[in-house]
């Protein structure tokens, strides 16, 4: 298992478009599982509405968590990710 | 007229209904890549002649966006749906949204989730259009929507299905 910390600068969270385009990348990286956490909270990145119940604001620290397949390529390029859409 | 409407209605399975009295919209017409090219999922979208919105099923309240604008439901079949009001309208933070619904309540198909202040969101150059989608819709093999055309509440509007209805399958 992979993680790392990432603060939220999307001035909307982590909610409808940018939630759905996390699902979308996420879903490129199986047979990783990605999940986003929040405090005891977390979520399968590839499930709109489970992300989207979290509730993650702009300011907020999640931990983006990878586990199977190739996680340290996948963390790697998901960090990558967030920096540049989220 | 021998029945009154409201105990004779039993939403069916796999099936959606209008959550808004107005117009449909094909979701590949609404003016938005999030939803015209279904990264959030597939359906149909509604402009509202009233500013209110219902729920489309039978379901239990799995998200409300803290905004008012955004809904999810699952559905009493497990399908799930996500109810997103107007573009871009996270933006005003809640306000001309009230909300009437909780997380984790149940709710019925007609029930009413969320009104929204029409004028003053036109007004700010909101596009209200109101994408109802099904966020898992890969488990699906089939989604139909209806024609783009004027609904009231509680008619049917999106069917899905785990198989493909017969007689589509081959060509």
């Amino acid at each position: 298992m992979k993680q790392f910390e990432y603060t939220i600068k999307d001035p909307i969270g982590l909610h409808a478009r940018p939630a759905g385009m996390l699902a979308k990348q996420c879903k490129n990286y199986a047979p990783s599982v990605v999940s986003v956490c929040k405090g005891e909270k977390s979520a399968d990145c590839t499930r709109l509405m489970a992300v989207m119940a979290l509730g993650i604001k702009c300011g907020d620290t999640v931990v983006f968590r990878v586990e199977n397949g190739d996680e340290e390529d996948t963390a790697a390029s998901l960090k990558e990710y967030c920096e540049n859409n989220l | 007229m021998f029945f009154n409407r409201k105990s004779k209605f039993t939403p069916e399975p796999g099936t959606l209904y209008a959550i808004t009295g107005g117009r449909t919209v094909k979701l590949e017409n609404v003016n938005d890549d999030v939803f015209s090219q279904k990264i959030l999922g597939d359906g149909i979208a509604f402009y509202s002649d009233d500013g209110i919105v219902c729920a489309p099923c039978d379901g239990k309240v799995g998200m409300i966006a803290e905004t008012g604008h955004a809904i999810g439901i699952t559905t009493a079949d497990g399908a799930e749906i996500i109810i997103h009001i107007g573009i871009d309208t996270a933006e005003q933070g809640g306000k001309g949204f009230k909300t009437y619904i909780k997380e984790g309540e149940s709710v019925s198909a007609g029930q009413k989730l969320v009104a929204f202040d029409r004028k003053m969101l036109t007004d700010k150059g909101y596009d209200l259009v109101i994408p109802l989608l099904i966020s898992d819709a890969e488990t699906y093999a089939e989604i139909a929507v209806c024609a783009e055309k004027s609904v009231k509440v509680k008619e049917p509007v999106v069917r899905y299905s785990k198989e493909k209805s017969p007689g589509k399958e081959e060509k």
